[in-house]
């Protein structure tokens, strides 16, 4: 029950002072100070404001970065996972920069401007790794640049996340993925159909000079439509909800997309990108451990590395995240399950929570309905 | 949030008097809202006896768990079976319908020995 202390070495968001406000409790993420939760509000009821009204997040910590030049989408195709050729200009990819073994260095969304103009949304703490590797790659003509405090990132989730841009004069009729640049009040906002919560939403960008004014307006329009801010403790159980993996935790260097269950995200047929050699082998070969979900069935709150065991009691995999599904009122974790384990989905597994027994089944996510679209 | 005829320890829980050697305890105003939104406990059992600072329990929130210490040595003679159900009350009441657990102590004079009203306060800067 120790205070976080304040870190002045975290950097801050343009919204810092706003949150202040608010009463935040600040938590490190990613090199950034943010707020995980406001007073008066609380993970399940800004949790709930998402599923039922409306919630604004600020996820300003998220890192930018530009990828411009002749044939720049071309290069980034040739670099991450998924098929840029899927998706036209004014659309967004899910996709994923894998090392040349396979894992993770980080999963991130893609904005395809035009063949010249890629913009990239990566996690904040990868941000720098993943512009380093586009730029050691990029041919002549080729420019990555970072631009982690160009813009602020506010998401705006929940079934009445249009009405609140329609009340600011955003657009807000868009298809899911898609992506359109605004003006408002005189700056230029990106406004995107995406989001990390399984929820109807749009990830806006503004300006990071810009962005209070824009924060300060959606928090009133959210408001009047019962919605509220909502913190990262939210966005990490909404978004476990969803299964959504968390780069460090579901996916990382250690954890590749075909043990993750992302292979959606690669795009198999591709001549190129980087992993295609190790992944193509894992794939045909059957990953050694898979991610599966697991809901408690008995009270308890499974947490990240715990054991999972089968009926026998040895050890067959570990959590990866777990917390309490406000929506569910129960646990919810993913796991990685060892593949010669022979777990099914809806099998019975224990979790070992601190000295305990917890009974759990095992699930595919979604936990709760997926409702972007 | 510190009411004055309690007493506290310096892991943030408060001790109440109920009845000849009995004292109630349950965690802080300043704890519950540390932790967050309480979504599960974790209770001894009737007739358990532990140490001075030992584990009998748990509170656990949608971000983190905290252990419940007993805060004297004694036995468990009632516990607060309402938190099965609403862990919440750890939050919306922590002094009151929140309880944890009620302690028959070895010694019933320890309690003079805790933190008074004052004392929390200057702990948690309150």
């Amino acid at each position: 029950m120790t205070q976080t202390p304040g870190n002045d070495a975290l950097l801050t968001s343009p919204l810092h002072e706003a949150h202040e406000a608010l009463g935040p409790t600040w938590a490190p993420f990613g090199g950034w100070q943010m707020p995980i939760q406001y007073s008066g509000g609380g993970v399940v009821a800004e949790h709930t404001a998402v599923r039922e009204a409306v919630g604004i997040f600020d996820v300003s910590h998220l890192g930018k970065a530009l990828v411009t030049g002749p044939g720049a989408a071309a290069f980034v195709n040739s670099c991450l996972t998924a098929d840029l050729g899927k998706i036209a200009p004014g659309k967004a990819q899910y996709t994923l920069c894998c090392a040349e073994n396979g894992g993770v260095v980080d999963d991130l969304i893609a904005y395809l401007v035009s063949e010249d103009e890629v913009f990239l949304v990566p996690n904040a703490a990868n941000t720098a790794e993943v512009v380093r590797l586009l730029q050691a790659a990029a041919p002549e003509g080729i420019t990555v640049t970072g631009q982690h405090r160009d813009y602020a990132v506010i998401a705006v989730q929940g079934p009445k996340s249009g009405d609140v841009l329609d009340k600011l004069g955003l657009p807000s009729d868009m298809e899911y993925m898609a992506y359109a640049d605004a003006d408002w009040n005189g700056y230029t906002v990106r406004v995107c159909r995406t989001g990390y919560t399984g929820e109807h939403g749009y990830e806006l960008l503004p300006k990071w000079d810009e962005a209070r004014a824009l924060w300060d307006a959606l928090a009133e329009a959210a408001a009047s439509f019962g919605g509220r801010p909502a913190g990262l403790g939210a966005r990490d159980t909404l978004r476990t909800e969803m299964g959504y993996p968390l780069h460090g935790h579901d996916l990382s260097l250690e954890i590749s997309p075909v043990q993750a269950g992302s292979t959606w995200a690669v795009g198999w047929k591709k001549d190129a990108f980087w992993g295609r050699d190790a992944l193509t082998a894992e794939k045909a070969n059957g990953p050694k451990r898979r991610l599966r979900g697991l809901r408690a069935v008995e009270r308890g709150v499974p947490r990240e590395q715990m054991d999972v065991l089968n009926a026998a009691g040895e050890k067959i995999g570990e959590t990866t995240s777990g917390t309490f599904s406000p929506t569910l009122k129960t646990g919810i974790a993913l796991a990685l399950i060892d593949t010669e384990a022979g777990v099914e989905l809806g099998d019975q597994v224990t979790l070992e929570v601190r000295g305990r027994k917890l009974a759990c089944e095992v699930v595919k996510p979604p936990f709760v309905d997926t409702k972007t679209k | 949030m510190v009411p004055e005829e309690l007493k506290y320890t310096e892991e943030h829980e408060w001790i109440a008097q109920a009845g000849e050697g009995t004292v109630r305890i349950g965690i802080t105003h300043y704890a519950q809202e540390q932790l967050g939104d309480v979504v599960f406990v974790q209770l001894p059992d009737v007739g358990d006896s532990y140490a001075s600072g030992a584990t009998l329990g748990e509170v656990e929130s949608t971000k983190s768990v905290s252990d419940i210490y007993a805060p004297l040595p004694g036995e468990i003679v009632a516990r607060n079976e309402a938190l099965v159900d609403t862990p919440e009350l750890i939050n919306s009441d922590p002094y009151g319908d929140g309880w944890l657990v009620e302690i028959k102590l070895e010694d019933a004079s320890a309690v003079n020995g805790l933190l008074d009203a004052a004392k929390y306060r200057e702990l948690t800067g309150a």
